[in-house]
């Protein structure tokens, strides 16, 4: 099992046009068939195009899909953010505790440009962040690259995200974190147990060998070199 | 016809019988012993023998208040309810004179001369000492809470519900003298042998039962006593004879697990949970230690008497190795092989964190699934369900660690569970029947109908 390669966040800008909506047909396949044991529960949820978001408008339904297919690219060694339907993760948090901040402290004083050593400051709950920064960056996109993101060229996408996390893109304070927290919901999304949406069939744990929630390796301490072949489990039972 | 006569004088004299039996006036039977007039327990005497006698698991609802019965006894016969047995006057015991709480106990009948239902042990308490009586008599009458609280009826159909049928059933299981003389040749042994077969009443569970529904084997030296059976769908397993485990126990372990519930290789679930809960953990270092050498010579088995109940002082248990009859088993799943069978796989997703690989458990705290009783019991019920809805063991003062097993009922399927559940009754050595979807869905279903 070889781990993902220390690769650019952003890959060249000579990947084919942007694909984010058709969810490879071909990496699903290979999720299905490479476990032994018939895949449970998540087989039969319905195809991403059909998820009805909790939170998201359909404009930031859009922008999501595109922007985490350019974070984590379907073209790439592994299933993309899309095959693993890390949008459903980041729409479900958004609309859960998580998203609303609540059980954060947030009652101030709050000061949105303190340095970020002292963390969350801005006095908006993640999804207002969301809520705010995607139609700023939008326009950003729009006078600065002709198009809304989702409307831009697959190498557009990647220069405006390039520029969004070099802090190119004026931002108020108070959403002046947007792009690290997408990145890092994005992650989330990909790698956490299926049960909270995304990591769709577990393909991200297949992808870098990561055996899931079965937590018992006593047996494997002592066996130096070799490579554990049992592929992962979810919380809910899942097997890959 | 002379065939009709005879049958004609058959139908009288089974008429003339049953007169007999329904109108016959019911005895009493005599003092075993005499106790002075002016005997009085000593105090805690009274709640000793309620602890030795375990009267709190039956006569106690599920979250319902000590004592106040109601909790539903399931009989192969029909579901009854175990009476309120506080000193209420109205719907517990509280106008029972001495005289009538003791034919209670050792001749089961009521006050009115009703026979009660034999889920009641009368036939073992039949063995408890007349001072104990008396002092179980006046801890209910004195120390325990009036509950005003009414009992169902039986649900039982004919003609089960007619109590006098049980006169019969008496006449045949309640043959031996009440009262008790030790024959074991020495005190520690006949203390041990009075607390299994009086008020321990151990052979209602773990002796077979006669083809009348009596125990089969109510007292040491008799040949099926305490050779194993069946309570509530639960198998009681033996505690002595060839097929016995426990005999194999180092008499320590078999100390420690009276009076805790759990030790190297078992715990006590469903049944010898209430049991251990609510009267073993209760009795004293020396009782335990009676108890298990009794056990152990009515096996004819020599042993050392241990010095303490519980080891105390800090614990370090080695973690349980394959042994030759588990090594297979054990080498296949350490191999996580992705082509192993489903149950195989099924139990390193979600068994071999606690009961590993080896199948031998974790020493003191969860059991051994290798020969384990429960989990080849021809009995399929009990294993399933704790599969399905999870099991708990009490802590107890000496082990105050409760044990939790979360239920799997949201994570395995019926199909999964039984090839899980087969898996189990036929690895590391083990040798019993499969278990088939059908029958999984089919106690899936009996759990949820009561909530699970």
């Amino acid at each position: 099992m070889t781990f993902p390669p220390e690769a650019p966040l952003f890959p060249p800008a000579s990947r084919a046009r942007r694909q984010f909506l058709q969810v490879s047909a071909a990496s699903l396949a290979m999720v299905g068939l490479s476990a032994p044991f018939p895949a449970m529960a998540q087989a039969d949820l319905p195809p991403l195009e059909d998820y009805a978001p909790e939170f998201f408008t359909p404009g930031e339904w859009a922008f999501v899909l595109a922007a985490v297919a350019r974070l984590i690219p379907s073209e790439g060694a592994g299933p993309g953010a899309i095959e693993a339907r890390v949008p459903v993760f980041i729409d479900r948090q958004l609309d859960g505790n998580f998203g609303q901040a609540s059980d954060w402290y947030m009652a101030g004083p709050h000061q949105a440009d303190a340095a970020p050593e002292f963390g969350w400051q801005t006095p908006l709950s993640p999804a207002e962040v969301y809520r705010a920064a995607i139609p700023v960056f939008d326009d950003w996109c729009r006078d600065t690259l002709g198009a809304p993101f989702a409307g831009l060229e697959t190498e557009a996408q990647d220069e405006a995200l390039t520029r969004l996390e070099a802090e190119e893109v004026p931002l108020a304070p108070e959403i002046r974190d947007f792009f690290k927290i997408l990145l890092a919901n994005t992650k989330e999304g990909y790698f956490s147990d299926p049960i909270h949406g995304g990591n769709h069939g577990m393909a991200a744990w297949v992808h870098i060998g990561f055996p899931g929630a079965r937590a018992h390796y006593l047996d494997w301490v002592g066996q130096h070199n070799v490579r554990y072949p049992l592929g992962p489990v979810s919380i809910s039972g899942e097997r890959a | 016809m002379i065939f009709l006569r005879i049958l004609a004088a058959f139908v009288l004299m089974g008429i003339m019988a049953l007169v007999a039996i329904i109108w016959l006036p019911v005895s009493r039977s005599p003092l075993s012993e005499s106790v002075p007039a002016d005997w009085t327990a000593s105090p805690g005497e009274g709640e000793y023998v309620m602890r030795a006698g375990d009267c709190m698991a039956c006569h106690t609802a599920e979250n319902g208040p000590d004592f106040a019965g109601g909790r539903a006894i399931e009989s192969p016969l029909g579901t009854i309810y175990t009476a309120n047995i506080t000193p209420d006057p109205e719907t517990g015991i509280g106008s029972w004179t001495l005289p009538q709480f003791r034919a209670a106990m050792i001749d089961g009948l009521r006050p009115d001369g009703a026979h009660l239902y034999p889920a009641m042990p009368y036939e073992n308490y039949r063995m408890l000492t007349e001072r104990d009586i008396r002092a179980l008599y006046s801890y209910f009458m004195d120390e325990v809470e009036p509950v005003n609280s009414p009992v169902p009826e039986p649900e039982l159909p004919l003609p089960f519900n007619q109590r006098w049928g049980i006169r019969v059933l008496n006449w045949a299981i309640l043959s031996h003298d009440n009262g008790f003389d030790g024959t074991m040749g020495d005190p520690v042994l006949d203390r041990g042998q009075y607390l299994v077969e009086g008020p321990g009443h151990c052979a209602a569970c773990h002796s077979p039962r006669t083809v009348y529904m009596g125990q089969d084997g109510i007292a040491a030296g008799e040949p099926d006593f305490l050779t194993g059976g069946f309570i509530a769908g639960q198998e009681a397993p033996p505690l002595r004879g060839q097929g016995s485990r426990i005999r194999h126990w180092p008499i320590q372990e078999l100390t420690t697990f009276l009076a805790t519930g759990r030790n190297f290789e078992s715990t006590a679930n469903g049944e010898m949970g209430l049991v251990v809960d609510h009267s073993l953990q209760h009795l004293t270092d020396d009782d335990i230690i009676a108890i298990a050498r009794f056990l152990r010579a009515a096996d004819r088995l020599q042993h050392e008497a241990p010095e303490e109940a519980v080891a105390t002082g800090p614990l370090s248990i080695p973690y349980a190795q394959a042994n030759a009859e588990g090594a297979d088993t054990a080498r296949m799943l350490t191999g996580a092989q992705p082509d192993m069978p489903l149950g195989a796989r099924l139990y390193l997703d979600n068994c071999a964190q606690c009961h590993f690989v080896t199948g031998r458990g974790s020493p003191g705290i969860f059991p051994a699934l290798q020969g384990n009783s429960l989990v080849t019991s021809s009995e399929i019920a009990p294993l399933v369900s704790i599969i399905l809805q999870g099991a708990r063991v009490e802590g107890t003062e000496k082990r105050p660690m409760p044990l939790v097993m979360q239920g799997y009922k949201d994570r395995l399927d019926d199909a999964e569970i039984a090839e899980l559940a087969s898996f189990l009754r036929q690895a590391w050595g083990n040798a019993a029947e499969p278990v088939t979807e059908a029958e999984v869905a089919e106690i899936r279903q009996s759990g949820e109908a009561i909530g699970h």
